[in-house]
């Protein structure tokens, strides 16, 4: 026997691995901190929804004393940063961010320190949140405008550690998307071209660059307002010079950005569980790519629709609803796209599929309920009643629980090599969408036809609003029940899902041409990629490849006979 | 929402326009996903035919949505225009002023509306207005953002400390009209409502008379308590 080419090690007594928590405590790979973001996301969407139902049940009845005015706004002040800072920025932001690499065939990112310190910052802000709940949450609400925030006006520490929590997760989300653009410009296969690139990694990249663009626009509201609060600064103050509508400004194009982000995301997981259900290629590639991009950028300009009964100019509310009625375009061309890619197709109603379906469905109501937030005018009457809290939470529900739901149910089997279970996921799917409808379709008759009023912590019998009230909280409790139904869906199915092998989809896009969990280094080899569907050329070329082999195995045994 | 002035039925048609247009577009688009669900179920197959896109159909579809969009868009200004439309006082209103509007300043504050009246006085909680007559309110705020919010006569329009923010409005309807504040504003921001009572302008300057010098008396007296020493 010739002596071995290499020297021996021996391994044995140490243990492979160190233990998981310390493995995902300093993992810098994009799937590691992918998915403590996802799972991060999906706990703080139980406090929200908590919070939420809190809320519900106070407004129950007219003129309740279930919760204090005091109690009510602290919920609704956590709700609001829970369920926008720590679920759905990090949803998006972790699918985005666990995906992407793999789609676009890299074996890492392109700075891991960086999203690494960013995924800490998040974390930390999270946690100073809801740290308040040991002194004193936020009373501000959801954006909370200066100069309510202001030292004068609310003085103990609430808004300290709002601002210190938004701000930590916002410059999180900068950091991480930083990377992922870093990543997306140098890391593709050889051969993806930017046209190339699947639907999800080009959403990745337009989202991303929005971030790198709102997120220091709030960063810089929030040092002002601290600096406000404590060094005696004067930005967001009446009188000396200060502005309080500099805040609404830049809070609003901040919140504006998100909104479009969350949609992009949306539409970028619904194009491709469209195209793999559907078993078609996704109907005009382009024009869907270039319209994200547009939304992306004509949607955030549309910030002061938020802002119609401010003092602000005639000319800059036409502004607003120029820029927001323009959306009209590329939103409906997405919209076209997804539903002509569906057309024509096998559809498989599967998990994913359904909920990307519900997706669409809620995203469609919600925009089309702002239309009239968009026409100056008619926002004069429509502004801040519960009519735009519903219209919001559909989009935005739509967006980040349906879209958040069907991407997560779609990526599952490649994050853990099970699926979800599917009947559970049916059951959630229907409960969500029963309670979406019964939690937010009454809020539209009680805004527009009552002008009920958003944020209140009471109503006032005899004006008409108690049984939409009563209405909206059994849909909201509903609600509850039915994101919970998938949250331990997933809890369960992580360990106890039926498996799923590599591809159970049939996907054509490279992440599913990874193991599944993929290993470390995502790929040992990887295909020229010609196409956008680069592995249903792989698939094309055995296919010819078999036929040849079989055919000249069938010419054989015929000249033998 | 019951409209009672020609600013609310500008907004009041600008809104049924953009429900209209929503619940065409919620149709047209729930509707054809609808029908291409349940046309195209399924589970296997002959793989389906490789459509990649078709340019014509693409082009035509962004047209109707364009012009769709600057429709509404020409829409939204007319009918915005003739809200903001400055009313003018009619026969049956306050005499005294024909051309000018009545010009009261309603300042928030947490958490009330006051409304000073040009002759000096001024009333919490309840606004007072003769009827048939342009009032211009001049929004302020002493304190935080405050929406005034009386849906039935007048826009929304926020007061924002160091700003001032102009509603025009004028009714031709007697009575009364509630109304509420729309923006979070702190602890009793639910409870922070308001009336506008609109009467006669005879009544109208009976009230405010009466208010002035209702003012006036309860000025001398706190004077004259503290004067002579028997304030509690």
């Amino acid at each position: 026997m010739s002596p071995s080419p290499r020297p021996e090690l021996v391994a044995d007594g140490y243990s492979a691995k160190r233990p998981r928590w310390a493995q995902l405590a300093t993992s810098a790979d994009h799937k590691e901190i992918g998915q403590i973001l996802i799972c991060g996301a999906l706990g703080f969407l139980f406090l929200a929804l908590v919070e939420l139902v809190l809320m519900r049940i106070q407004l129950l009845v007219p003129e309740n004393t279930f919760l204090s005015p005091v109690a009510f706004n602290r919920m609704l002040s956590l709700y609001g940063a829970s369920a926008i800072f720590l679920f759905a920025l990090p949803l998006v932001i972790g699918l985005f961010y666990y995906v992407t690499p793999l789609q676009i065939g890299a074996r890492g990112t392109a700075l891991p320190r960086l999203g690494q310190t960013g995924l800490a910052l998040w974390v930390t802000g999270g946690v100073a949140l809801y740290a308040t709940f040991l002194f004193t949450p936020s009373e501000a609400g959801v954006n909370p405008l200066a100069p309510l925030t202001e030292v004068a006006f609310l003085s103990n520490n609430g808004v300290d550690a709002w601002v210190t929590s938004a701000g930590l997760a916002t410059l999180g989300f900068v950091l991480l998307s930083v990377n992922l653009i870093a990543t997306l410009k140098t890391m593709r296969a050889p051969g993806m071209a930017w046209r190339r690139v699947p639907l999800f990694a080009w959403a990745t990249a337009v989202g991303s660059w929005l971030m790198v663009v709102i997120g220091p626009v709030l960063l810089a509201a929030l040092t002002m307002l601290m600096i406000d609060r404590h060094y005696d600064g004067i930005f967001f103050a009446d009188g000396s010079g200060g502005a309080p509508l500099l805040w609404q400004h830049l809070s609003w194009i901040f919140y504006t950005g998100t909104y479009m982000l969350i949609l992009i995301f949306a539409f970028g997981a619904i194009a491709e569980i469209a195209a793999a259900f559907s078993r078609k290629p996704l109907f005009n590639r382009n024009v869907t790519m270039a319209s994200l991009a547009v939304i992306a950028v004509v949607g955030t300009l549309a910030w002061m629709q938020n802002m119609l009964t401010a003092p602000i100019g005639i000319g800059w509310m036409y502004f607003a609803m120029l820029m927001s009625l323009a959306l009209i375009v590329p939103f409906g061309l997405v919209l076209f796209n997804l539903i002509a890619t569906l057309a024509g197709g096998t559809l498989r109603m599967r998990a994913p599929l359904l909920f990307a379906i519900g997706a669409l469905f809620a995203i469609t109501v919600g925009l089309a309920s702002e239309l009239c937030h968009s026409l100056v005018a008619s926002a004069w009457h429509l502004k801040n009643t519960v009519d735009s809290t519903a219209a919001t939470h559909f989009t935005l529900i739509g967006g980040s629980v349906f879209g958040g739901f069907a991407a997560l149910h779609y990526w599952f089997p490649k994050m853990t090599g099970r699926t979800m279970g599917e009947n559970l996921a049916q059951i959630s799917f229907w409960t969500i969408m029963v309670g979406l409808l019964l939690g937010f379709v009454p809020l539209f008759f009680a805004g527009t036809e009552q002008g009920q009023v958003i944020d209140a912590y009471k109503y006032f019998a005899g004006t008409g609003v108690t049984a939409y009230n009563v209405i909206a909280s059994i849909g909201v409790f509903i609600l509850f029940v039915g994101i919970m139904l998938t949250v331990l869906n997933a809890i369960f199915s992580r360990v106890n899902g039926p498996e799923a092998g590599h591809d159970p989809w049939g996907g054509e896009t490279l992440e599913w041409f990874a193991l599944s969990p993929p290993e470390p280094y995502n790929f040992d080899v990887l295909p020229d990629v010609r196409s956008a569907r680069p592995l249903r050329d792989i698939r094309e070329a055995i296919g010819h490849r078999t036929r040849r082999s079989e055919r000249a195995a069938s010419r054989e045994s015929q000249s033998v006979a | 929402m019951a409209s009672h002035s020609p600013g609310t039925d500008q907004i009041d048609t600008l809104f049924w326009i953009g429900f209209f247009a929503a619940a065409i577009l919620i149709v047209a688009i729930v509707g054809a996903l609808l029908y291409v669900v349940r046309r195209y179920r399924g589970e296997r197959g002959a793989e389906p035919r490789q459509l990649l896109g078709g340019r014509r159909l693409q082009f035509r579809v962004g047209a109707v949505l364009t012009v769709f969009a600057a429709l509404l868009f020409i829409l939204g200004i007319v009918f915005t225009d003739n809200a903001r439309e400055k009313p003018s006082t009619g026969d049956a209103g306050l005499a005294s002023l024909k051309s000018e509007p009545l010009k009261i300043e309603a300042t928030g504050q947490q958490w009330l509306w006051r409304y000073d009246y040009p002759n000096g006085a001024f009333s919490y909680y309840k606004l007072v207005v003769p009827v048939d007559t342009a009032v211009e309110l001049s929004l302020e705020s002493t304190d935080v953002v405050h929406t005034w919010n009386v849906e039935e006569l007048a826009r929304k329009a926020d007061a924002v400390p160091g700003k001032t923010n102009k509603v025009l409005f004028s009714t031709g309807d007697e009575g009364n009209y509630v109304g509420d504040s729309a923006t979070l504003s702190g602890q009793a921001y639910a409870a922070m409502r308001t009336e506008v009572e609109v009467v006669s302008p005879e009544e109208y300057e009976e009230f405010v008379e009466t208010q002035l010098e209702e003012i006036q008396t309860a000025q001398e007296t706190v004077v004259g308590q503290i004067e002579n020493g028997d304030t509690p």
